[in-house]
């Protein structure tokens, strides 16, 4: 089910870079022919980079593409490596908790106080705020189920996964090729 | 003794920068070095459309709050924004600066966003500078593509301008590479930019300022000094308006001569065509008047308070000179 | 407690929480945020936890969105889709083969030809970030693909990207000029000798290196006929059109830096689709892992700005700059000093940050001693760009990591990256000894 919500809102993430790509060109585009524009292009491009960069974090974690600096590490058995990432999951816990916490607050006041953009649509700020929230708190969720799962794997004596490939497909690439 | 932060998203350089600091020692000056202030430049602490929530919520003690990111929470403020026959620097900042001090429904709605005016600022006179292109006319910006900011950049859409999102930053870059014919901006700012060396006129236009730019203090922190350092955080927040004007002035006047002696044209806009761009500007002083009635505050009767300010100001001096003058 | 005193235990608990394998961005949000509740929870003297949430969660959180909120920086996810579609529409690879069969007699040519299209891809975009993520995406893979040494294919792009703000455009130079109310077109033409001395510097350690180890970049086994060449450098043709497209739209007056970005994530789309080389299927896989990269190199931005927030608070910065300042050195020594700090910090920081702590200090020290404030910048720029490569927070070099994945481990990139450190201390010298290299340009203009 989790699975399924963070491809989601990675495909969500992919129609923002699509859309926000489109609104650059047109409003380019509008320029250069017709000597007209789009209101409020920059507004909704910054709020389109909120969509994505924030909501791929859970699909982030599940890949496992948080940069880890390991050349202290490696130098351990697998078993002590294995109690590292469940340590450094826990922590990233800790860290996110209060961005969390904050996002929380921040959209429930923007939400009330009715705070919107100077321009020419006055766009409400709440949105990118809303948006924030829930890519953060997807990413924390699929952080702790990790976690969950990577203390049982080391309990019944395995090793938790270190990372997996960050981009699968480089490697796709390479078999299709060899 | 006690440091306060002062949380600053600009440069410590320029004559704003001047003036803040000029506010930082004359409130330790003034409370025999009882308070002092940290100033945190260049959006360390955070960027400008941050600011308001990074004073309300205590991030830093003080901080400039520039009225333009918050047009909901700083709707009162906006009052100095509007593209109202405002030209002068120090009669804008006084008049705006009086009617934040005194008019108690404002004070009440900063409060309860735990905010403390103590002092304002301007961008001082709003002003156009374009490539291969003069504006001696209202009419002029028709078909250009123009970098505009706030109501000023509307009135220029309204009459015919395309308008290019860009930052003051970008304009020399913009005006060089010709995606844009003409930048709005300020006499001091096109200097210290160099965008005199890509410019080829430059119009006075005598219109009006950006003005909702000024220093907001948190509540809690405010509350928690002694009345005798209240008093003296705001004796020092008016005296920034006479030290940015002398400052301003001064920088605007070289920075013009600067341009005439790079080989811009400079033009002084007709005064019925400033008219003009005054009347065009009406639906975005109406429209201003409704959203401050909506949001609580007597809309109508704040912009009479302003425009008597203004004369009032004016007057005293024509009748006096400035006060760096007296 | 004393301000200082927090930000260097920071700086420790940072190094001790990445040495435990703490991922990069947890360690710099979750430091910087308990850093911050210190400060706050101090202020006053007495310990008030309950005091310091508010102004903790607000600023850990205004300082995050807002790196994120920006629309300047949606050039990264742009240029970054531009580097897969590209990719997968063969536009990257035919870029290659014509490297490949043009360079082939060149030791480690494809490596050179690597940096010199980061020194040509800088000269249109403004960030090390965004220079290096798309550079590093069309180069590193291919250069892997031929076989190249691990450690060569990727620190070579790694390094190459921090031409990105040496080279004109460059947004480094901007938030200086505005500090500093130098020119930023002098700045700008300053920056130009500098980088391509820079660029020359890389190439150089890329010779050596193949030189020293001719397996590092194996030589192309074959003939070649004139009739090969020919053919490669014909199909070559997107890239060099997606190339003159940003050139001409940036210089023509046509689109801003940024719109570049999008214009060109287009353009490469149609040539794609035309040339029915990339299909609906490839450009929505393209997006997924832009979306993925882009998230994961912003958590860490994200968290180092959290983290620059922090270090403001406590003083640290100024306090060092400062002290350097009463100790009135020699000219000289004033140099190496400021040196020492920038490279120190930036060990830890990303430029910008390190910029708007120290710059509001440093620059009046700096003209006291009677420096030249554009010859200054020029030094700054190359310091924190050398920032961007060290260890253990090297954004570039995650850059990099990003995009090759798992095929490289980032150890191995660092490894790599000393030969082209030890080059950069060379030019960096040259840089500091010799102010005609910087000043050359603006002062004959
Ligand atoms: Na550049
Ligand atoms: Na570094």
């Amino acid at each position: 089910m989790l699975y399924r919500i963070e491809r989601l809102l990675l495909d969500l993430a992919c129609c923002a870079v699509i859309a926000l790509g489109a609104l650059i060109t047109a409003s380019v585009l509008l320029r250069v022919t017709l000597n007209s524009g789009i209101p409020d292009t920059i507004v909704m491009v910054r709020e389109l980079m909120v969509v994505a960069i924030v909501l791929p974090l859970a699909a982030a974690t599940t890949a496992r593409a948080h940069i880890v600096v390991e050349f202290v590490s490696n130098r351990l058995p697998m078993r002590a490596q294995g109690m590292l990432v469940i340590f450094g999951g826990m922590f990233g816990l800790l860290a996110l908790s209060p961005l969390l916490y904050a996002g929380w607050n921040e959209t429930v006041h923007m939400i009330t106080s009715g705070s919107y953009y100077f321009g020419q649509l006055n766009l409400p700020k709440w949105p990118g705020r809303v948006l924030f929230l829930i890519g953060m708190s997807f990413c924390w969720l699929r952080l702790l189920l990790l976690v969950i799962g990577d203390i049982r794997t080391l309990r019944a004596g395995g090793i938790p996964a270190l990372s997996e490939t960050t981009s699968s497909t480089f490697v796709e690439d390479e078999k299709d090729r060899a | 003794q006690t440091t306060l932060i002062l949380g600053e998203a600009g440069p410590n350089r320029g004559a704003r920068a001047v003036a803040t600091q000029a506010f930082a020692d004359d409130v330790t000056a003034r409370t025999n070095g009882d308070l002092v202030i940290d100033i945190q430049w260049g959006g360390a602490l955070f960027k400008a459309d941050a600011a308001l929530q990074g004073v309300s919520d205590g991030v830093a003690d003080l901080g400039t709050i520039i009225g333009v990111y918050f047009p909901q929470e700083m709707i009162a403020y906006g009052i100095a924004d509007l593209p109202l026959l405002n030209a002068d620097a120090w009669v804008g900042m006084r008049a705006t600066d009086e009617l934040m001090r005194t008019d108690p429904i404002i004070a009440a709605n900063l409060a309860d966003q735990d905010l403390v005016y103590l002092g304002t600022f301007t961008t001082s006179a709003v002003n156009i500078g374009c490539k291969g292109a003069a504006i001696r006319t209202a009419e002029d910006v028709s078909g250009l593509k123009v970098r505009g900011v706030g109501a000023y950049g509307d009135v220029f859409r309204d009459l015919g301008a395309n308008m290019v999102a860009m930052s003051i930053y970008d304009a020399y870059q913009g005006m060089d590479t010709g995606l844009l014919d003409c930048s709005q901006g300020y006499s001091y700012a096109v200097a210290a930019l160099k965008q005199q060396e890509v410019m080829t006129s430059y119009t006075l236009m005598n219109w009006g300022q950006v003005g909702a730019l000024g220093i907001f203090m948190n509540k809690y922190a405010y509350d928690a000094l002694t009345p005798e350092q209240q008093t003296a955080m705001n004796d020092a927040g008016v005296g920034m308006a006479d030290t940015l004007g002398e400052l301003i002035t001064a920088d605007n006047d070289a920075a013009v001569q600067t341009m005439k002696d790079a080989g811009v044209e400079v033009i002084e806009l007709d005064a019925a065509e400033r008219d003009k761009l005054v009347e065009r500007g009406a639906p975005y002083i109406d429209a201003w008047v409704e959203q401050a009635t909506a949001a609580g505050l007597d809309g109508a009767g704040m912009l009479d308070s302003y425009r008597a300010l203004l004369a009032k100001y004016t007057e005293e001096r024509d009748a006096q000179g400035y006060p760096w003058t007296r | 407690m004393d301000g200082t005193l927090i930000g260097l235990c920071a700086f420790a608990a940072v190094i001790g929480l990445l040495a435990l394998r703490v991922p990069i961005a947890f360690a710099l949000a979750g430091i910087g945020t308990i850093g911050t509740f210190v400060i706050f929870a101090t202020r006053t003297g007495a310990f008030t936890p309950d005091r310091a949430v508010r102004p903790t969660t607000s600023l850990v959180f205004s300082n995050s969105f807002d790196l994120i909120h920006s629309y300047d920086l949606s050039m990264i996810p742009l240029f970054i889709a531009l580097g897969h579609i590209a990719y997968r529409a063969d536009i990257t690879t035919r870029i290659y083969d014509a490297a490949r069969v043009w360079l082939a007699k060149v030791p480690g040519g494809v490596a050179m030809a690597s940096v010199v299209g980061c020194g040509g891809f800088s000269a249109i975009t403004g960030s090390s970030i965004a220079c290096a993520s798309t550079m590093g995406r069309i180069c590193a893979p291919e250069m892997l693909r031929m076989g190249y040494d691990k450690g060569l294919a990727t620190a070579s792009v790694a390094a190459g990207g921090t031409l990105g703000s040496l080279i004109p455009p460059s947004v480094l130079f901007i938030i200086y000029g505005i500090f500093t109310e130098t020119s930023i077109s002098s700045l700008f033409l300053a920056g130009v000798l500098p980088g391509l001395l820079s660029l020359a510097g890389f190439l150089l350690a890329i010779y050596i290196w193949v030189k020293s180890k001719p397996s590092a970049a194996p030589a192309y086994q074959g003939e070649i006929t004139m009739q090969d060449k020919l053919n490669a450098a014909i199909g070559a043709w997107p890239a060099v059109a997606l190339f003159g497209l940003i050139v001409g739209g940036i210089y023509g007056g046509f689109f801003t830096a940024t719109e570049a970005a999008a214009i060109c994530v287009a353009a490469a789309c149609v040539i794609g689709f035309a040339q029915r080389k990339l299909t609906w299927r490839d450009l929505w896989e393209s997006l997924r892992e832009t979306c993925i990269q882009t998230s994961s190199i912003f958590l860490i931005a994200a968290a180092a700005k959290i983290f620059v927030a922090f270090i403001a608070l406590t003083g640290v910065a100024s306090d060092i700059v400062a002290s350097v300042s009463d100790a009135q050195l020699s000219p000289v020594l004033l140099l190496a000093a400021i040196a020492v700090i920038y490279l120190i910090l930036g060990m830890f920081l990303d430029p910008i940050g390190i910029m708007v702590l120290t710059l509001p200090l440093m620059v009046p020290l700096v003209e006291s001693y009677g420096f030249n404030l554009i010859w200054f910048g020029v030094v700054v720029v190359k310091l924190l760009e050398i920032g961007l490569i060290t260890p253990p927070v090297g954004l570039n070099v995650f850059v990099i990591s990003n995009v090759v994945g798992k095929a490289v481990p980032i150890d191995k990139i660092f490894a790599g990256i000393w030969r082209f450190l030890a080059i950069d201390v060379v030019v960096l010298i040259l840089l500091m000894s010799f102010p005609i290299i910087s000043l050359l340009i603006p002062n004959s203009l």
